[in-house]
């Protein structure tokens, strides 16, 4: 039954077949005020229903063109337009390595760890890189940054922001010594500027922004990252059904990978952890199940291996399994200071 | 007296096809001879019984049967030696591999697929592999889907574009739906009975596009904790009838090795060793995704093995 694939509501189909209304064809010529005479329904419902089914129709028709259904793309096109995406840099250099060059846009990327390991830090100067401009092998974008918890602090931002404009400014002269200088006309204060704070105080609200979203890139196209700190902290209250919970995030997940896809921008999300018991044992791992840690194209898990901070790439479909340390300095996000050490010795 | 009159009163009486259909013969004969227009309702009734008689699928006999499978029906490979046995008639017959992706949690990689790619080839990209190279990565098409309204426009496409595509000669042979899962679990709520409608159909239209002609199917599955915490596929037990073959994937947290055990397979029995796994005209589920790109490039093995000899 043709209408069945329709994406319309069960009550609306269910009235479509009780009226007859089964094929593509049978809506094809038909009037809103008609349907909505047969159906008992009003002119503007009508009108979506005819609205979706004529979209329908004219997938029917076999295109000549070039045999591709529209918007799919081949993987040789694909290849050629991922080359030329640049990463958003973590400012820690190992960090970066073990993650290809840094955050990839058009992925959906989750980050975790047990508190104080340093995730909204690491969101923050995330939101400050993504300005960095294409001179100096940025992106030049701006962030959207959504808080559950209240943890962002702008005192924070404002001095990871200062300290991205002074290395900029170091970059700078060290070209100068080379041939040419490129101004560092971008001030801490528009970096500021461009970071654009949602704060999310319960879960519908957090439905309701990712909904929106979309129409706030569509007018903000500069958005290169939406950072989410964190995902998981007004679904892991009080909510009871948790099949629900499961629908809900998974919902959101893809809508937010839509947008990834769609504006070629970096998603980040933040997750908590949660001790399960596996295997006799009691270990930590990231919270909200099984069927979340699906959701997700990158899995970064943070942790402390003894008094350093750590890294680990648990789940992506191209890059290696692989640590790096790095750690958290009044600048930012740094290269582990042991590391260094470490390597100077050798 | 003309057909279409005769079956126009039959259409003023029922509507549709389908409100004919459920009414039983015996009582309609009945209802028919009560009717002032008899004569014509009964050359009706028999009109449409004819029409529908001639709609159904052809009867097959066994020996019909088996020539399909061995003409129209081809093994891919997966690439791995461990369980993939490579029958001699894989993609004799088809003139060139297309292949449709979704891609919903791993946004598909190309850069992966190019490494597989390299690594089948086997050779560095001198002119000849480069050229070979952007071949297969241009007979892979992926599409990305983000719910199954969509998907149900991407396979009606494709059904309807399959004598076009032949005459290119550029057939599809494998349709990947990675994950059908991320997909199916959105609707399936726990009242209404919409979201498992729309889960059969889904399950229906893929196993119709994999018989009517002939493509493999390969849809991935995610897993859920089930007893004891073992993970087991989810969709539930609606779905798990919806596949031919069903493959589990498991390996352990932070070691390499991977391993795959059958669920399920129409000719073995639990457990029992794999052999050829992928068949035209089947439907799989598959757990776990990470060894899904090495499996699209296999089955271009044969493929790269053909160019390679054309190019030289």
């Amino acid at each position: 039954m043709e209408v069945g694939r329709l994406p319309i509501s069960a009550s609306q189909r269910g009235k479509l077949i009780s009226a007859g209304y089964t094929t593509l064809t049978s809506l094809s010529s038909l009037s809103p005020s008609d349907l909505a005479r047969d159906l008992k329904i009003r002119e503007s419902e009508a009108l979506e229903i005819l609205k979706v089914a004529s979209h329908d129709c004219r997938l029917d028709q076999p295109e000549k063109s070039n045999g591709i259904f529209t918007g799919a793309q081949t993987a040789w096109e694909m290849l050629h337009e991922e080359q030329s995406f640049p990463r958003i840099t973590t400012s820690c250099a190992d960090l970066d390595n073990i993650l290809g060059g840094g955050i990839n846009c058009k992925e959906v990327t989750e980050i975790g760890g047990v508190p104080g390991i340093g995730k909204t830090q690491l969101g923050i100067q995330l939101a400050v890189n993504v300005q960095i401009p294409v001179d100096f092998g940025g992106l030049g974008g701006k962030a959207v940054y959504i808080d559950t918890e209240g943890s962002f602090m702008v005192e924070r931002a404002l001095q990871i922001a200062e300290a991205s404009v002074v290395d900029m400014s170091h970059y700078n002269e060290l070209l100068r010594k080379e041939l040419r200088t490129c101004q560092v006309e971008i001030q801490p204060t528009d970096i500021l500027k461009n970071i654009f704070y949602f704060r999310i105080c319960s879960y519908t609200e957090q439905i309701a922004l990712i909904n929106h979203l979309d129409k706030f890139i569509l007018e903000h196209k500069d958005v290169k990252i939406v950072i989410i700190d964190s995902v998981t902290f007004h679904f892991r209250q009080d909510f009871e059904d948790l099949a629900l919970r499961t629908r809900l995030l998974g919902g959101m997940a893809l809508k937010l990978m839509n947008l990834a896809n769609k504006y070629n921008l970096a998603v980040v999300i933040f997750n908590q952890v949660t001790t399960k018991h596996k295997e006799g044992s009691f270990q930590l791992s990231l919270a909200l199940g099984d069927s979340w840690s699906h959701c997700c194209t990158n899995r970064v898990i943070l942790y402390w291996n003894g008094d350093e901070r750590n890294a680990h790439i648990d789940k992506s479909p191209s890059l290696k399994s692989a640590s790096a340390p790095f750690s958290v300095t009044r600048k930012g996000i740094r290269n582990s200071a042991s590391n260094h050490k470490r390597i100077k010795l050798m | 007296m003309n057909n279409t009159s005769s079956i126009l009163c039959l259409f003023f009486l029922f509507g549709a096809v389908e409100d004919f259909l459920i009414h039983d013969l015996y009582e309609l004969a009945a209802f028919a001879e009560q009717q002032p227009t008899s004569e014509k309702l009964k050359q009706g009734i028999t009109q449409v019984l004819s029409i529908i008689d001639t709609q159904h699928q052809p009867w097959l006999n066994g020996m019909e049967l088996l020539d399909d499978a061995l003409h129209n029906k081809h093994v891919l490979s997966t690439g791995c030696e461990g369980f993939a046995y490579l029958l001699p008639q894989m993609l004799q017959r088809s003139t060139w591999v297309m292949l449709y992706t979704w891609t919903q949690a791993t946004l598909s990689h190309p850069q992966r697929i190019a490494q597989f790619v390299g690594h089948i080839a086997g050779r560095a990209f001198d002119e000849a592999g480069k050229r070979i190279f952007q071949r297969i990565m241009n007979s892979i098409v992926c599409h990305s889907v983000f719910d199954i309204f969509t998907m149900f426009n991407v396979l009606h496409w494709l059904v309807i574009n399959f004598p076009s595509q032949l005459q290119k000669g550029g057939q599809v042979r494998l349709l990947i739906v990675d994950s059908i899962s991320s997909l199916i679990t959105l609707i399936l709520g726990n009242s209404g009975s919409q979201g498992r409608a729309l889960m059969i159909s889904a399950g229906y239209m893929l196993k119709k596009l994999a018989h009517e002609h002939n493509v493999a199917v390969l849809v991935t599955n995610h897993t859920v904790g089930g007893e004891r915490g073992i993970p087991k596929p989810t969709l539930g037990q609606t779905w798990k009838s919806i596949p031919h073959v069903r493959l589990l994937l498991s390996g352990d947290h932070g070691h390499n090795v991977r391993s795959i055990s059958v669920l399920r397979h129409p000719f073995m029995l639990k457990n029992a060793p794999v052999k050829g796994l992928l068949q035209g005209c089947k439907v799989f589920d598959l757990g776990g995704t990470a060894w899904l790109f090495q499996f699209i490039l296999a089955t271009l093995h044969e493929k790269v093995g053909r160019l390679n000899d054309v190019e030289n």
